[in-house]
């Protein structure tokens, strides 16, 4: 990509250069002692001398670690036996994200408090020496591929490995949240990224999914139980529970659209249609005194309706696929996005039947009952207040993990297989005796229904339904969610729709620009990394053809089952 | 009377249409891309053509401002449309269908919102979050022109007038110029284009050139047409422009033309005609998009036959 140091300066420079950086870890470790700024109001209250706060915290053990990088690579250069480990490449990664880090923590310091002037010694003496550490890493030498997923590892152990991600993933979500701090918000992001690449580019990230991987079902039940313990580390507030709901829906309504996308190669670009049909065939059969319709079943049954009814559209537009394909398929669905708001916007008693009160909506959608349970109370569960969002939090995260079991289900089935098949070559896949025609509806009929029930249940959450929520940008949302995470993939997928809908709630700041940064970073993101976040292996290299090496591993099927395997440097080159 | 008096308002919205058609068409004829962003650039010819006016002294509303503003508004969306090709197409060429599409996607949503954000912020510049009143020039607004019976708005008269100075240069330009038949070749078979000599990357930006200049004279007119404008205006003029590039056989200039004048005339027809028209003539715009694209993909004067993964 860029081009480097050549590589006998780089030989030369190597041992001295080693110890620099080193040195530098050494003194990001002790800076974190130091006070990095005048003022308390900046990230979180950095001002002490031999104090340090959390997010120095993190500083000091990324300094450390980078240390402990140099030393390992100079004790066991080779790794141990058979087994290799990227030192210098997790040390060259940190390099780069500890310059970042430090640069976005002395521009929240300066934006906070106005002007640089805000920054003590501590925070200046840490991003010098992040900036040495930066440029004497790109002096080191990065050793071949780690291969530390071909370490064998007792059951006892990736269990234990799988606790400890969640306990991390646990806290993450709760500190991320818990964050009022735009500046200790994005150094936090920012730091999670910098691990997870380090995590990375050493190989640990490697073994952690092969030794998950063996223990697929223990690692989906664990993740299933920190996600529901989540609303009780809240204490009762519900205005992160607000936001985890809102997340949720987005999730599911994305894992929805991965299928018509990420496998069938559908693109769908009036998606949200789905998820507003439910919510308003939801919305007129709720009973209360807006809804339209005189019918008021229970909610699993209105549930099904909301599916149903979506899938039937789903069939309605899906019906073309057999004529048009690409690009035109994607114009189509567009269309039809637009056609659906403007109808529900028209449904208003005058330019047609009053079925959705036109663009006020349906302002009151009542609150959910289940089987005595009121969703709308709060509840005490074992002293823990669990308020209104968390109930339907609960309720959402139940609807997620179906959807979650629906689509992996899928995609391992013959049906999975054949959409993979159409989506890398229609033609190949109908003379091979795909049921083109068929499977292309069944994933738009399967992707819809899954959006009209979240529907439903948003329906209620919202508890308004407007025409307004469900446009053309919320679906463009939605693809990106599904292909920044990276297409295909349930955890990209899962990840690009929390960061899609956290960082507007905790960047108020730039609610402004938002909407602008996001197109940007589609631009971006088709640019260098267009397999997303987290590709599986077969896309990327469907987006790196000339990539011969990724392409021999593939072929020596050592990636084995990891389907949503982390993807590996393919696009650093 | 109505019927006709449909037809003629349908003729100058299909004018419109047709001029921001040309740019679909062109592009899409040479790189295979739905220029999903074209839209916008049509948004950005109306602002450049409000910029000039609004930097002249004087609040000048004679006639002679609009050649200066139409100039504007060319020259913003051309250097917008050239920066865009160079910056988010150029790197994507050889990269899968959805990579392109969904950059163009991008940079429709920015290039909105960088006008919502930004147009406030030059000193003396109103606000673009609103409706921005658009000047209404002498001579090309005003009362409308009776004719029998009918009436003809005046900025209908220029949208055709443009239309149709336009078509002369697009023919003699596509068809008499070595640039336009440059074009011409690449679009039939890129790779012997090169082999001949032709700079396939300059005929790609001239394509996208083109279509720029095209869509600011139909940004203005429409600014004179609806007297004022806003960051939204392409996104919808935008898709039916593009319905009306399909219809006409997208790829073919000439179909770009007579699809955007169909699309408009019906447009008008079902608003005038059709019982709660107004409320519903997006809905029949976007129908006969879907059913165009269902049944004669290659649109009417398209001899292309649409085959693509």
């Amino acid at each position: 990509m860029i081009p480097g140091i050549p590589i006998e300066v780089r030989r030369r420079f190597e041992t001295p250069a080693r110890i620099v950086a080193l040195v530098c870890g050494v003194i990001i470790a002790a800076s974190a002692y130091l006070p990095w700024a005048y003022g308390s109001d900046a990230l979180d209250d950095v001002t002490y001398l031999g104090g340090p706060s959390f997010i120095q915290f993190i500083a000091l053990g990324m300094g450390l670690v980078l240390a402990g990088l140099c030393v390992c690579s100079m004790r066991w250069p080779r790794g141990f036996g058979r087994i290799r480990i990227g030192w210098i490449r997790g040390a060259r990664s940190l390099g780069v994200g500890l310059l970042v880090a430090f640069a976005v923590i002395l521009a929240a310091i300066s934006v906070e408090l106005g002007g640089t002037i805000n920054i003590v010694y501590g925070g200046w003496i840490g991003f010098a020496a992040a900036l040495i550490a930066f440029v004497a890493t790109r002096f080191l030498i990065p050793e071949g591929r780690p291969n530390l997923n071909r370490l064998g590892t007792p059951g006892w152990l990736s269990i234990l490995a799988i606790a400890g991600v969640m306990l991390v993933m646990l806290f993450v979500a709760y500190y991320a949240l818990d964050q009022s701090n735009p500046g200790t918000f994005v150094t936090f992001l920012v730091y999670v990224g910098v691990g997870v690449a380090v995590l990375l580019r050493t190989g640990a990230l490697g073994w952690l999914t092969a030794a998950t991987s063996v223990h697929r079902r223990v690692m989906l039940l664990a993740a299933f139980v920190v996600a529901f313990l989540f609303p009780f580390t809240q204490g009762g507030s519900d205005a992160n529970m607000s936001i985890a709901a809102q997340v949720l829906i987005f999730a599911a309504t994305a894992m929805g659209l991965n299928i018509v996308v990420g496998l069938a190669g559908l693109l769908d670009l009036g998606y949200i249609a789905f998820l507003g049909s439910g919510a308003f065939v939801a919305a007129m059969l709720s009973g209360t005194a807006m809804a339209t319709l005189d019918i008021h079943p229970p909610f699993p049954v209105t549930m099904l309706i909301s599916g149903c009814v979506a899938a039937t559209l789903g069939l309605v537009i899906g019906s073309p696929t057999l004529r048009v394909s690409g690009d035109y398929l994607a114009i189509i669905t567009l269309a039809f996005g637009e056609i659906f708001r403007l109808s529900m916007n028209n449904l208003d008693g005058t330019d047609g039947p009053d079925l959705t009160h036109g663009s006020r909506g349906i302002s009151d959608t009542g609150e959910l009952s289940l089987f005595g349970f009121n969703f709308g109370q709060t509840h005490t569960v074992a002293g823990l207040e669990i308020g209104r969002f968390a109930n339907y939090y609960f309720l959402l995260l139940l609807w997620l993990v179906v959807v979650i079991l629906i689509f992996t289900r899928l995609n391992n089935s013959r049906i999975g297989r054949g959409w993979i098949a159409i989506r890398e070559d229609e033609k190949a896949a109908e003379a091979m005796g795909v049921n083109v025609f068929g499977l292309k509806l069944f994933a738009f009929a399967s992707g819809a229904f899954l959006a009209g029930v979240a529907g439903a249940i948003k329906a209620h959450v919202d508890i308004s339904v407007t025409p307004d929520s469900y446009v053309f940008l919320q679906s463009s949302f939605l693809l990106a969610a599904v292909v920044l995470g990276g297409m295909g993939t349930v955890l990209g997928v899962l990840i690009g729709a929390t960061l899609l809908q956290l960082m507007p709630e905790k960047l108020r700041f730039v609610n402004e620009y938002r909407l602008m940064f996001f197109g940007l970073l589609l631009v971006i993101m088709m640019r260098f990394r267009p397999e997303g976040i987290i590709a599986s292996e077969r896309r990327q290299l469907e987006f790196h053809d000339e990539d011969e090496e990724l392409a021999e591993r593939l072929d020596e099927g050592n990636v084995d089952a990891s389907r949503g395997a982390v993807a590996v440097e393919g696009a650093a080159r | 009377m109505i019927v006709v008096q449909a037809l003629v308002d349908g003729l100058s919205l299909g004018a419109l249409y047709a001029l921001i058609a040309v740019g679909y068409t062109v592009v899409y004829g040479i790189i295979q891309l739905i220029n999903f962003a074209h839209g916008e650039i049509f948004m950005i010819g109306a602002f450049g053509a409000m910029t000039v006016w609004l930097l002249v002294p004087g609040q000048q509303l004679a006639w002679w401002m609009l050649p200066i503003m139409l100039v504007g508004g060319m020259v913003s969306s051309v250097a917008i449309a050239l920066v865009m090709e160079r910056v988010a197409y150029r790197p994507l060429r050889n990269s899968p269908r959805l990579a392109p599409l969904i950059t163009a996607i991008g940079v429709s949503v920015f290039l909105q919102e960088f006008v919502r954000l930004f147009y406030v912020r030059i000193p003396g510049f109103p606000d673009a979050k609103a409706n921005v009143p658009f000047p209404a020039i002498q001579g090309v607004t005003g009362t409308a022109i009776r004719v029998g019976g009918l009436d003809i708005d005046r900025p209908t008269i220029f949208t055709l007038v443009a239309l149709i100075v336009c078509t002369v240069f697009l023919y003699f330009f596509v068809n008499k110029s070595r640039t336009g038949r440059a074009m011409q070749a690449t679009s039939q078979d890129p790779d012997t284009a090169r082999l001949m000599g032709i700079n396939v990357d300059r005929i790609i930006m001239i394509a996208f050139a083109v279509g720029a200049v095209l869509a600011a004279v139909a940004g203005t007119a429409q600014g004179l047409m609806n007297t004022n404008i806003n960051f939204k205006m392409g996104f919808i003029a935008g898709l039916k422009a593009f319905s009306a590039a399909v219809l006409g056989g997208i790829g073919n200039i000439w179909g770009a033309l007579v699809g955007g004048l169909v699309i408009g005339v019906l447009e008008s027809l079902a608003t005038q005609v059709l019982p709660h028209g107004s409320a519903w003539k997006d809905v029949w715009a976007f129908v006969v998009l879907i059913l165009i694209l269902v049944f004669r993909p290659q649109g009417l004067l398209g001899a292309r036959v649409v085959d693509r993964a």
